[in-house]
C-alpha cells in the first residue's frame, strides 16, 4: 500500500493505492478509509486483489485540497473526471461506499463509456418517498459531549459492534481520526447537506443509462440508508441482478462483513 | 467626548408554559421538540406581553431593544424578529431598535433583508440597528442549510445588502451565490449611509478581520463573561490596529442576564423558577451537555478543519456548559446571569466592564417563565438604581481610556 498526492487542475488528491493489474477506483464514504481511518481496511485490501485499487481521498478529506466552489454533486462529478484525465484513465471499474457509492452513480450515468463494472455499497444518492436516509450530521453531535451511541447504531449493525467502538469511541478520540471524521462530515455538507438531502432528485430516474454489469451490497442492518434504496438501485440499473444483502451487517457492511462482502466483489470482478 | 455604555434590553421570548417535568422527559428544547407542547390557551396574549415589557424599556428611558432570530425552539419564539421590530416601530419612541440579527444564509434571497431593514427604519424614524448572522448548528437542521457552505453565503450576503444600501441602482450583483441582475430596492434607508451594521461573532479572526475591515460593530456571542471576554476585546483591538483602526468601547457589545431586586436574598428567591426554567429547559439542546447540543461540533462543520483541530487540542468535551450550571455559586463562577440588589448588580457589571472596556451592553431581563410583574420590576430597579451609576463611571473610564484615540 502506497499513499502520494496526485495533482488535477491546481488541486492536491491524496491518494491511497494497493496491488496491480487493472484499474478499480474506489470512493470512499464514512465509516471507510480516508473516512475515519488513514489507511486501507481488511476489505479493501482483499479487492485489490489482482488489481490496481486506487483510493482518492474526496475534496477536503485526510489531506485533499477542499473543492472551493463545489456546491452539487455535480461539481464533485468534475473533480473526478479531472482526477481520472491526470492519472490517464480511460476506463476503469469504479467501486464506492456511502456518498462515494452516490457520486460513484453519478460518474456511471453520465459516463457509461468510463465504467466497465459499477459496484455500489450501501450507497446514498437516492430520493424514495418515506424511505429516507438517515441524519448523520443530527447524530454525528454526540450526546452529553461525548456519547456517539447513536452515530454508531446508524452507521454499524450495533451501538457496541467491535468496530463501531474502534472508530467511533465515547469521548475524546485520537485527534487525527476525529479530524477526518470532521473532513468527511464538511465534504457531505457541502454536496448534501440541503435540498438535496445526500441525494439528487434526478439521479434515479437517470440509472438506466449506467448499463455495465452492476453489483449492489448492502448490510441487512443499515440504519443510515433504508434498503428499499438497494432495492431500487438494483431494479433501476439495468447491469445489476438482486441486491446482495449480507445478514446482520450495517451501513459499513465492507467493514463488518469484509469476507463475505470481499467474496461478493471476487466473483463479480473476475475477468 | 466618548459616550457612556449603551444599556439595551434584550428580550428572547421564551414559551414559558412548559411542564414542570419537561426536563425529565423531553431530550431537548430545540428543533425537534414537539409542537404539540404549544398551548394555544394560554399562549394568547404572549407576544402581546413581551412587547410590552420591551415597550417599558423605552418608556424607562434605555438605549434600546434588542431582538433575535430563531425558529423551532422554545428559547426564541422570533422566527421573524422583523415582525417585532415592525411593533416595536410603532410602540416606542426612543430607543434603538437592534435586530441581532437577520440570518441571511436562510433566505433564499438576501435583498428581502435590505428591504426589511430599509422599510423598518423608515418606519421607526431611524432607529434600526441592522444586525447580521450566518446562523449557528440548530438552524443548518431547522433549514436544511448548508453548514460548510454557510459563512461563505453569510459574507456573501453582507455585502449584497450593503451594496444595496449605498449604491445607485439598478446594478447587477454577481455573486457566486446570489447573483441578482437588478439590484434597486425601495425604499432605501433613513439613516446615512445606512444603519449601524453589527455582526455576532465568538473569536474567530477571520470573523474580526472582516468587522474591522468594514467599519461594523462586533458583538461577542457568548453568554458566559471572565477572562475570554477581556480576550476577545484585547483580539478585536489588535485587528483594528493591523488594519490602521484603533478600538473604541462604541465597537464593541456584549450580552448580559440580569436579575435585580431589592436585595441579594430577594433577587435569588424572585428569579429562581425563572432562571432554572431558562437554564435547564431552554438551553437543553443549545448550551447544555445533557441531551444533544446542536450549536457547535461535528455535525455543524461550519468552521475549517484547521480550526476544528486546534479546538480539539485545546477543549475538553466534558466542561460544563451554562446549562449545567448546578447552584447559584456554580451560576455566580460562569459571570453569565448576574442577580442581586443594585449595588451588587451594579459591583459585578462594572468589574466584567473594566476587565473588557465595551460600550454596549445588552441586557437580557426576561429568562424562562418569569412572571410580567418581575421582569418588570427588575427592568425599572436596574433603569432606576444602576443604570445612571454605570452610565457615569462609564462616561469617566472610557474617557480616561480612550479619549487620546477618539
Amino acid at each position: 500500500m502506497a499513499g502520494r498526492v496526485v495533482q488535477a487542475a491546481g488541486r492536491d488528491i491524496a491518494v491511497l493505492e494497493a496491488g496491480s493489474g487493472d484499474p478499480l477506483i474506489y470512493l470512499h464514504g464514512y465509516a471507510d478509509v480516508h473516512g475515519v481511518a488513514g489507511e486501507f481496511l481488511p476489505f479493501h485490501h482483499a479487492l485489490a486483489n489482482g488489481r490496481q485499487l486506487i483510493a482518492p481521498a474526496h475534496p477536503g478529506c485526510n489531506g485533499s485540497s477542499e473543492l472551493s466552489d463545489g456546491h452539487s454533486p455535480e461539481d464533485y462529478v468534475f473533480h473526478f473526471l479531472e482526477f481520472f484525465d491526470a492519472l490517464g484513465l480511460k476506463a476503469f471499474d469504479l467501486v464506492g461506499h456511502c456518498a462515494g457509492g452516490w457520486l460513484a452513480a453519478e460518474i456511471a450515468v453520465r459516463h457509461p463509456e468510463k465504467v466497465n463494472r459499477l459496484g455500489l455499497i450501501g450507497a446514498s444518492g437516492l430520493f424514495i418517498s418515506g424511505e429516507h436516509i438517515g441524519d448523520v450530521f443530527m447524530h454525528s453531535q454526540p450526546e452529553r459531549g461525548v456519547h456517539y451511541t447513536s452515530l454508531r447504531h446508524m452507521l454499524f449493525s450495533s451501538s457496541d459492534a467491535e468496530l463501531a467502538l474502534r472508530y467511533y469511541p465515547d469521548g475524546r478520540g485520537d485527534i487525527d481520526e476525529e479530524v477526518r471524521r470532521y473532513e468527511m462530515l464538511r465534504f457531505g455538507s457541502f454536496v448534501g447537506f440541503k435540498p438535496p438531502y445526500f441525494y439528487n432528485r434526478t439521479l434515479i430516474d437517470r440509472l438506466y443509462r449506467a448499463a455495465m454489469p452492476s453489483l449492489v451490497v448492502w448490510g441487512s442492518e443499515d440504519h443510515m440508508v433504508p434498503l428499499a434504496h438497494a432495492e431500487a438501485y438494483a431494479a433501476r440499473l439495468p447491469g445489476a441482478g438482486g441486491a446482495v444483502v449480507l445478514e446482520g451487517a450495517g451501513h459499513a457492511v465492507h467493514l463488518e462483513a469484509p469476507d463475505a462482502a470481499a467474496e461478493a466483489f471476487s466473483a463479480f470482478l473476475a475477468p | 467626548m466618548i459616550d457612556p455604555v449603551q444599556l439595551y434590553c434584550w428580550h428572547f421570548m421564551s414559551y414559558p408554559y412548559l411542564a414542570p417535568d419537561f426536563d425529565e422527559t423531553q431530550p431537548t428544547g430545540w428543533v425537534t421538540v414537539p409542537n404539540s407542547l404549544w398551548d394555544k390557551q394560554r399562549s394568547r396574549g404572549l407576544y402581546q406581553q413581551y412587547i410590552d415589557q420591551l415597550a417599558y424599556a423605552d418608556e424607562l428611558g434605555f438605549d434600546g431593544m434588542v431582538l433575535n432570530e430563531h425558529h423551532q425552539n422554545i428559547y426564541g419564539l422570533m422566527p421573524s424578529p422583523n415582525i417585532i421590530a415592525a411593533a416595536l416601530t410603532q410602540k416606542t419612541a426612543n430607543g434603538k431598535i437592534v435586530v441581532l440579527g437577520n440570518l441571511l444564509p436562510l433566505h433564499a434571497n438576501p435583498l428581502r433583508v435590505a428591504e426589511e431593514y430599509a422599510m423598518l427604519d423608515n418606519m421607526s424614524g431611524g432607529r434600526i440597528i441592522a444586525g447580521f448572522a450566518p446562523g449557528s448548528g440548530p438552524e443548518t437542521f431547522n433549514y436544511d442549510s448548508d453548514s460548510a457552505s454557510s459563512r461563505d453565503r453569510f459574507w456573501e450576503s453582507v455585502s449584497l445588502v450593503q451594496q444595496a444600501w449605498t449604491r445607485d441602482g439598478p446594478f447587477a450583483f454577481e455573486g457566486r451565490h446570489f447573483p441578482l441582475r437588478y439590484v434597486n430596492p425601495w425604499p432605501q434607508p433613513e439613516q446615512e449611509p445606512h444603519p449601524p451594521i453589527w455582526i455576532p461573532g465568538a473569536r474567530s479572526k477571520d470573523t474580526l478581520v472582516q468587522i474591522a475591515k468594514n467599519g461594523y460593530c462586533y458583538f461577542l456571542s457568548s453568554r458566559s463573561h471572565g477572562r475570554g471576554t477581556a480576550i476577545a476585546r484585547e483580539r478585536f483591538s489588535s485587528v483594528l490596529e493591523e488594519h490602521g483602526d484603533r478600538y473604541l468601547p462604541e465597537r464593541m457589545g456584549i450580552l448580559m442576564s440580569t436579575y435585580v431586586s431589592e436585595t441579594d436574598r430577594q433577587a435569588q428567591e424572585e428569579a429562581h423558577e425563572g432562571i432554572w426554567y431558562f437554564l435547564k429547559n431552554c438551553l437543553k439542546g443549545h448550551q447544555r451537555r445533557v441531551g444533544r447540543q446542536l450549536t457547535f461540533g461535528p455535525g455543524v462543520p461550519y468552521i475549517p478543519p484547521h480550526e476544528f483541530r486546534a479546538y480539539l487540542e485545546n477543549s475538553d468535551p466534558t466542561t460544563p456548559l451554562l446549562g449545567d450550571t448546578e447552584d447559584w455559586d456554580d451560576l455566580d463562577r460562569s459571570g453569565s446571569i448576574i442577580t442581586g440588589s443594585p449595588e451588587t448588580v451594579y459591583r459585578k457589571f462594572m468589574q466584567i466592564i473594566e476587565a473588557a472596556p465595551v460600550g454596549h451592553l445588552l441586557i437580557q431581563f426576561h429568562m424562562g417563565n418569569m412572571p410580567d410583574e418581575l421582569a418588570r420590576k427588575s427592568m425599572r430597579l436596574f433603569w432606576t438604581e444602576v443604570a445612571p451609576r454605570l452610565k457615569q463611571a462609564t462616561g469617566k473610564l472610557f474617557n480616561e481610556k480612550f479619549k487620546a484615540m477618539a
